[in-house]
């Protein structure tokens, strides 16, 4: 233990020694662990806040649609379909929609010209549609039960649609449903993985059938599967809910289109890992470069330490030693220098900061294997230095 | 065999230091030693020599150049090897060895001084003395004490924090002399020490070469300048790769050195 004490001390002081030529050694792995860490850092915090959404909504989503295979325009589930879709094993919890055709929805009544041309989405709805899609209320409350036994004419909307109706959070504030008012009781928060809901108007399923439509069974339902079993439900589905065969209804997990947007783009950070690569292989190539003149140059050290008993191992690890400082100081500078870079870079953007720790561990590994594998020829041809050939005796 | 202590610090032992032959047992012996060069056109710059260096002995090797004096410098200090012959230093034969434990053998049995002293550039004084005891087992501690010790033997321990370049001649080459010494040796092997020297300097690193003589250890000292040879109690003349005169001017080998 001593004797790599010993070592440790011998090639720190050879580096401390020469202070600027280390630090121009130091330069090859700083650069390349700190672009391999900013690219991947960039690539990945470019989406980050995808991701990060991803994660809080969770992926084990699953939409069914009712199918328009016969050539219906207002195609519709069974009106059990709640209870057929909770029948399956795997399913947490079911929220059923229906989509109300041909309701003219007004924030007040001079709008109208501007709504027939832009309609707003109406939705049938239960109480459950907010905890299934895991999505919080902005402000107000949703449709409790009593809306739905005994409808009363509330509504609640959509973020973006509050944001274009001007709407203040606790306002006592009523909207037309084809000439209909209905008084605004909440605003739901964004819903990432159902954009069009951040536009809606939900009503209950009561509301609608005394209003607007006869028959309220459900055109698509939104089910909550047990975390890592949304493909095998999404593949079940459409057997278990439909009536006349599997092509009645289409299902889908939303998150699958989020997750293909929040996915890095490979190109990119390939390209700029490969750059950073090729910085690292640079910078071993100068590490061989300059340790092996370093050789040349400090050959009368050599020989002097083989005359006092050093042995060939030593001088060889001596040197390999300082090249395994110099690609562990360097991967940390690197890294660090890295995690600056995209701290800045996400600073500026608003991005959301995402870096895999990995990353680092990989800069800072390829570092210390290029200075190592660099500092192998140097230190063998140390080591195969004759003490006699370097001290000149006589 | 008895054991070499530190005079200084008793407690302090310098692991792998060497043990002193009993009297009349060599320090160091060449047997039949010839070295050559070549081998279309083979050099031979040493012949069947033979030496023995007992403890004590302060030796002197001179020769005009050619003579072979740089080849036996580098067989006695295990630097080189022979092509026929034995080398055997502190009763192990030295040739036989495998290359690994002949330089660990070097670096416990001969310290060296240089003409060009061959101090490490960056290191201080002390750093450089304490090179010789490194990868031998001591704490930092102790490795300090020691060459301490050996830079105030030649009168440089205010001067242990100074680097090669901040030193003149004489005083590098005291260094190179604390060096060679800090381990304790069997035997101190220079080459031309004074060669870089003026008269003063020379004069003075050969007093301190006179003060480092002990019953244990020996001196060989390489030179062409007959002034230092003569300091020497013995004098090995070389010519043509052989030795022509082995002459021994005093019979007893000195007390210690006082500290």
């Amino acid at each position: 233990m001593r004797n790599v004490r010993d070592l440790l001390g011998v090639a720190l002081g050879g580096l401390a020694a020469r202070k600027v030529r280390t630090a121009l050694i130091l330069l090859g792995p700083i650069v390349g662990v700190s672009m391999i860490v900013a690219a991947v850092g960039l690539t990945s915090s470019a989406k980050g806040d995808l991701q990060a959404k991803l994660r809080q909504l969770g992926t084990n989503l699953v939409e069914c649609q009712a199918s328009s295979a016969f050539g219906s325009q207002d195609p519709r589930l069974p009106e059990d379909v709640v209870d057929r879709a909770m029948a399956l094993p795997l399913v947490e919890q079911v929220a059923p929609v229906l989509d109300l055709q041909g309701v003219l929805t007004l924030p007040y009544p001079e709008a109208r010209t501007y709504y027939e041309a832009f309609p707003v989405p109406v939705l049938a709805v239960d109480t459950t549609l907010p905890e299934v899609l895991n999505v919080p209320m902005l402000s107000g409350r949703w449709l409790d039960r009593f809306d739905l036994e005994d409808p009363t004419r509330a509504a609640v909307i959509g973020r973006d649609l509050a944001a274009e109706y001007n709407y203040l959070q606790g306002e006592a504030r009523t909207i037309e449903l084809n000439g209909i008012e209905y008084g605004v009781v909440g605003v739901l928060d964004s819903v990432e993985l159902v954009s069009t809901f951040n536009t809606a108007v939900f009503i209950s399923f009561g509301a609608a059938e005394d209003d607007f439509v006869e028959d309220i069974e459900p055109n698509r339902f939104y089910a909550r599967a047990t975390p890592g079993y949304e493909q095998m439900v999404n593949n079940a589905m459409p057997d278990a809910i439909s009536l006349g065969g599997s092509d009645d209804a289409e299902c889908a997990v939303p998150s699958d289109l989020l997750a293909a947007q929040a996915q890095t783009d490979t190109t990119l950070r390939t390209i700029v890992t490969v750059m950073g690569g090729l910085a690292l292989l640079v910078g071993a190539i100068g590490i061989a470069n300059v340790m092996t003149i370093s050789v040349i140059q400090r050959s009368s050290e050599i020989g002097i330490r083989r005359a006092l008993g050093h042995t060939r191992g030593t001088i060889a690890w001596q040197f390999l030693v300082e090249a395994v400082v110099i690609g562990v100081l360097g991967g940390a500078l690197g890294a660090g220098v890295g995690v600056g870079a995209l701290w800045i870079g996400v600073e500026i953007k608003g991005w959301v900061f995402t870096l895999d720790p990995g990353v680092i561990v990989l800069g800072m590994g390829s570092a210390l294997v290029m200075s190592v594998v660099a500092g192998i020829y140097p230190s063998m041809k140390a080591a195969r230095l004759e003490p006699l050939e370097t001290l000149r005796l006589g | 065999m008895t054991e070499a202590g530190h005079p200084h610090h008793p407690h302090l032992h310098v692991p792998g230091e060497p043990t002193v032959p009993p009297p009349g047992e060599p320090l160091l012996e060449l047997v039949d030693v010839t070295r050559s060069y070549g081998e279309e056109v083979v050099v031979h710059a040493l012949r069947e020599v033979s030496l023995r260096i007992l403890p004590g002995d302060f030796v002197s090797i001179v020769g005009p150049s050619g003579s072979g004096k740089s080849t036996m410098l580098g067989l006695l200090g295990c630097l080189d090897q022979p092509t026929s012959g034995e080398v055997w230093i502190g009763g192990e034969c030295a040739t036989r060895l495998p290359e690994i434990e002949r330089t660990k053998l070097r670096g416990r049995t001969i310290g060296f001084v240089f003409q060009q002293f061959h101090l490490i550039p960056h290191l201080s004084a002390l750093g450089n003395v304490e090179t010789a005891l490194l990868y031998r087992g001591l704490r930092p501690k102790e490795r300090h004490e020691l060459a301490m010790d050996a830079l105030e033997e030649v009168g440089l321990g205010h001067r242990h924090d100074h680097r090669p370049v901040q030193m003149s001649g004489g005083e590098q080459q005291r260094v190179a002399l604390a060096r060679a010494i800090v381990g304790h040796p069997l035997m101190v092997l220079a080459d031309e020490p004074t060669g870089a020297l003026d008269t003063k300097n020379a004069a003075n690193v050969m007093d301190i070469f006179a003060r480092l003589r002990s019953p244990e250890r020996a001196i060989v000292i390489v030179t062409h300048d007959l002034g230092v040879a003569d300091a020497a109690d013995r004098k090995v003349s070389m010519r043509d790769g052989r030795i022509v005169a082995d002459e021994r001017r005093r019979e007893t080998a000195p007390e210690p050195a006082s500290s």
